[in-house]
């Protein structure tokens, strides 16, 4: 399985078990009824997974900077596992996936390994019309049932679950460095650069892919930093959000109603 | 805490004066390109997107300041001893008005274990410290928003932590920078546009709350926090309290109020609510949310906390009845 378009065999069967009729889902009851008002049918939970040994990259010990190795390492195992998602989708002629959901996982049989996984349900349009994306694949996106139902009714629609990446290695302060400040707090103007830095890499990153598919937008976006295994002073910050671009015709944004919950 | 809607700087001192390595707009370089990209970014969930296109904002993109500060708790020297005999605070000294409060031994007493005086004192230079963190952070998410050209900031996040382990403390600012997108949307004292000369209103609030609050009659101005800190070096007769025990100093071991840390928790409430007051002017406080933590740090002493927070917001019309709700149930 060296490239995406290779699934395995237990997942050819899964899929041809979908194609005639049997839908699976995580969606719940109410996200499926929601999908289904907006004209949309659940094809089935599709899934795709990679594991990838994340190598080891040199640092110097006092100085903030980029880990590219690393951080392509994480893309690119997160962009596999999408990959082979999107393909089970695309087997069952999908327009979409919804309520993507991407995991990292370690095991204790694979040092320096991690396992990215990419989940999600594939829906289809039951009017016919194609809702793919720029890039003729079916879009992708971390929207809940009711988050799609939403969105579809400002008029815009989810083209791909877009992601950029940067993992940082943040200096040790020497002991000059912690001496000439010592008693006082101040700040310090290396480190805020350094994370400032990493942040808007990681979401410029994020911004190109979203410029790929053409969209208008990108809507929850999520900054989220972790330092898996690396020690505290190397961290992967990433930011993730699902693009969007303006649908045909015109849309009249209804006015919420006020409601008083008599449920407790 | 700036006030955009009536200062023309919005963070005094911060705005085109950054350290080395910031581009000429004062922003990182990388902020600066990400800026100019096509396509908007919005930390907004889905329904809040989708009230802010109803009320007539547009997202202009995703807003972020960062400031990372060498952070100690004991920054004060030439702090005289509990354990002098002559008992007296002598270099220690609190800003001018801070509150200080000191709680001698009843037993004129001394040792290595028996203090003679507790004090609690609020300590100004840390409540500076941390505004001066949060107000750079807030400063740089100010200067990207005016840099997209966008009114208004919503769905503010704060937060502050611990980096790494190296004693240094992350203060991290970020929103969604709106623009008011459409002619028939809320207008008022900064509710749909801010000034350009004055710099963008903000809130924490988004979508359907943020709605309301228009509806209400109220338009945001500013988020607003600030930060008190009170340290507690307990007296003996707290120690003992604090401990659960003991007849032989006089003290009763019934159950008791520890009067010094009673005073201290009510002492750091009410200084975090006047430092917020100082910065509402004529306008009100909406949706405040107090967090206290305890630190504690030795036998009864402990370093307290307290933050506030809350959306400072103007009233720009009378108030109208809010539309009769429709009773609801779920089937579950």
């Amino acid at each position: 399985m060296s490239e995406a378009g290779d699934l395995p065999e237990g997942a050819g069967h899964r899929l041809e078990e979908l194609e005639h009729g049997l839908f699976t889902s995580d969606l719940s009851v109410n996200e499926f009824l929601l999908i289904k008002e907006v004209g949309f049918h659940p094809l089935g939970f599709v899934m795709g997974s990679s594991i990838y040994h994340i190598g080891i990259q040199t640092r110097r010990w006092g100085q903030s900077q980029e880990l590219t190795k690393l951080t392509e390492a994480m893309y690119n195992a997160r962009e596999l596992a999408m990959s082979r998602m999107e393909e089970e989708a695309q087997e069952l002629g999908a327009d979409g996936v919804v309520g993507v959901r991407l995991d990292v996982n370690y095991y204790e049989w694979g040092k320096d390994a991690a396992e990215f996984i990419a989940l999600g349900t594939a829906v289809k349009a039951e009017d016919g019309r194609s809702y793919r994306n720029q890039l003729g694949k079916p879009f992708t996106s971390d929207l809940s049932g009711q988050d799609f139902w939403t969105l579809m009714q400002t008029g815009y629609v989810p083209q791909g679950l877009v992601m950029g990446t940067c993992v940082y290695h943040i200096a040790h302060r020497g002991l000059g460095q912690t001496m000439a400040s010592a008693g006082r707090n101040v700040e310090l103007p290396n480190f805020t650069q350094a994370l400032y830095e990493a942040r808007e890499l990681a979401m410029t990153r994020m911004q190109d892919e979203a410029n790929q598919l053409a969209a208008a937008g990108i809507v929850g976006v999520r900054l989220e930093e972790k330092s898996h295994q690396w020690g505290s002073h190397t961290i992967e910050f990433l930011s993730l959000g699902t693009a969007v671009t303006r649908g045909e015709g015109e849309v009249t944004l209804p006015t919420p109603t006020t409601i008083i919950s008599l449920d407790n | 805490m700036p006030d955009p809607a009536g200062d023309p700087s919005p963070v005094p001192g911060e705005r085109g004066t950054e350290e080395a390595g910031k581009a000429d707009t004062g922003l990182p370089e990388a902020a600066v390109r990400r800026m100019t990209e096509h396509a908007f970014t919005s930390g907004l969930s889905v329904p809040d997107f989708a009230a802010c296109l109803q009320m007539g904002l547009r997202p202009a993109g995703f807003v972020q300041g960062s400031s990372v500060m060498q952070w100690q708790w004991y920054g004060y020297s030439g702090a005289g001893s509990p354990f002098s005999p002559v008992g007296q605070w002598t270099a220690a000294t609190p800003r001018s008005g801070g509150y200080q409060r000191q709680y001698p031994c009843p037993h004129g007493f001394v040792s290595a274990e028996h203090r003679l005086w507790g004090q609690n004192l609020e300590q100004t230079w840390i409540e500076d410290a941390w505004r001066s963190g949060y107000l750079a952070a807030f400063g740089r998410m100010v200067d990207e928003t005016m840099d997209l050209g966008a009114d208004g900031i919503v769905g503010v996040v704060d937060s502050w932590h611990p980096l790494t382990d190296m004693g240094v403390l992350e203060f991290h600012v970020f929103g969604t920078a709106v623009r008011r997108g459409e002619p028939d949307g809320p207008d008022g004292p900064g509710a749909g546009r801010g000034h350009r000369d004055r710099g963008p209103w903000s809130t924490y609030l988004a979508g359907q709350r943020l709605a309301k609050l228009l509806e209400a009659g109220y338009a945001p101005v500013s988020v607003v926090a600030d930060v008190s800190d009170v340290r507690v070096w307990a007296s003996c007769v707290t120690q003992y309290l604090a401990a659960g025990s003991v007849g032989a100093w006089g003290v009763r071991t019934t159950s008791d109020e520890i009067t010094q840390v009673s005073e201290a928790q009510t002492a750091v409430r009410q200084l975090a609510r006047e430092h917020v007051r100082a910065q509402l002017g004529p306008d009100s406080l909406n949706g405040a949310s107090m967090q206290t933590t305890v630190r504690e740090v030795g036998e009864g002493d402990a370093d307290l906390q307290c933050v506030l927070r809350g959306n400072r917001v103007r009233r720009f019309r009378d108030f109208e009845p809010l539309p009769r709700p429709r009773p609801t149930v779920r089937l579950r």
